[in-house]
């Protein structure tokens, strides 16, 4: 239960280096790391705070990182924490991009890069898939999506009005249905 | 230089309290920035979005590091890292010290019903303009009809039909793009 500020750095600046492919993939690894091996936290826990952490503002990683530091040493334990995971992705990506930029101009470089632009659009295809399946399945889901689709094509404006836009929508919306989340 | 500084801050505060759901719901926020200020080309931008799928690390922070380099150099890099979680951070402590126990967010949940969807509209059209870009037509310029670009094409159907049944797997789309635009460009 006591752990130390380096300690907290450390394992999380683990779990960072082993993030690959988005943020879901922390939890297993703090259960290992911090439930099974630490005792930092309960099971219990880190399921609230993974819950927490999806309806808290951030990146999720970075959420169930601060709680958990939070929880193990108060807030010297989250910036430590925060810290530890920020920094493999800090250090991969100046490398990479450092490298890039010294190899960009060759042209069988730039040929692999003309084709993962196609892989890009590819993710990010799949990514709509998986949240379309997850979030669009009411009349009110519905026309929230296709209103904001279409209204963008009309008048491009800032993701930012989009978001606080749909979020007050979506009040609106549980108050006069009441409150259910599937309305 | 300094006035980027500042800049680069302020969007990545915002995007660090916005962007909802995931590493992916920030790129809209980035695309609107690039038409906004042009510190980088949709090229270089889905360039950094590939290279944040392969790098360790959430890919909202990878997306943040990268960015702020390419505007800024190390110090822009720092600046947006830092912005990013910044926020974040401090809602995340006030929370906590309110409320001990925030198992069921019931009232968040009814805003998220709401955020999802938009998210995904926003991603959505996000995807439909790189898809019109790389395909349809060269550069940014409506023309009919449409300039095809039949390598562009060809690659897209290779890779969407078998990683459309597959579990997704970033750095595998990312390799076998990768590996088949040098192909096809030999052609």
């Amino acid at each position: 239960m006591n752990a130390t500020l380096y300690e907290i750095f450390k394992i999380f600046f683990i779990i960072g280096i082993q993030l690959l492919g988005g943020g879901y993939v922390i939890v297993p690894l703090l259960q290992k790391y911090i439930v099974e091996d630490r005792k930092w936290l309960t099971e219990e826990e880190l399921i609230d705070y993974y819950a927490m952490s999806q309806c808290i503002p951030g990146i999720i990683a970075g959420n169930i990182a601060i709680l958990s530091g939070y929880k193990a040493r108060k807030i010297p334990g989250a910036i430590a924490a925060i810290t530890g995971i920020v920094m493999p992705s800090f250090f991969s990506i100046l490398l990479l991009a450092h490298v890039l930029m010294n190899i960009v101009d060759y042209p069988v470089i730039q040929n692999a890069f003309w084709g993962i632009r196609i892989s890009v659009i590819i993710l990010i295809l799949i990514t709509i898939k998986d949240m379309w399946k997850k979030s669009v399945n009411s009349k009110f889901t519905y026309f929230v999506f296709f209103f904001i689709l279409v209204s963008l094509f009309i008048l491009p404006v800032s993701p930012a009005i989009i978001i606080v836009f749909s979020a007050i929508l979506a009040l609106i919306h549980s108050k006069i249905t009441g409150g259910k989340t599937n309305g | 230089m300094v006035k980027v500084y500042f800049l680069l801050a302020y969007e990545f505060l915002k995007i660090g309290v916005f962007a909802l759901g995931g590493g992916y719901a920030a790129l809209p926020f980035l695309f609107y920035m690039q038409t906004k200020y042009d510190w980088f080309t949709v090229e270089e931008l889905t360039n950094m979005i590939a290279v944040s799928n392969i790098t360790p690390g959430p890919i909202g922070i990878n997306m943040a590091t990268y960015t702020g380099y390419t505007t800024a150099g190390i110090i822009g890099s720092i600046i947006a890292t830092t912005a990013i979680v910044f926020l974040p951070f401090i809602i995340t402590i006030i929370i906590i010290k309110l409320f001990n126990k925030f198992k069921s967010c019931s009232y968040v949940n009814d805003i998220f019903v709401g955020l999802r969807p938009a998210s995904c509209a926003l991603l959505t059209s996000i995807g439909i303009q790189l898809l019109f870009q790389s395909i349809f037509y060269d550069k940014i310029k409506w023309s009919l009809p449409f300039q095809i670009d039949y390598k562009a094409l060809l690659l897209f159907i290779i890779l969407i039909i078998p990683f459309s049944f597959m579990k997704k797997n970033p750095i595998l789309v990312i390799v076998a793009g990768a590996f088949g635009g040098i192909l096809i460009k030999m052609i």
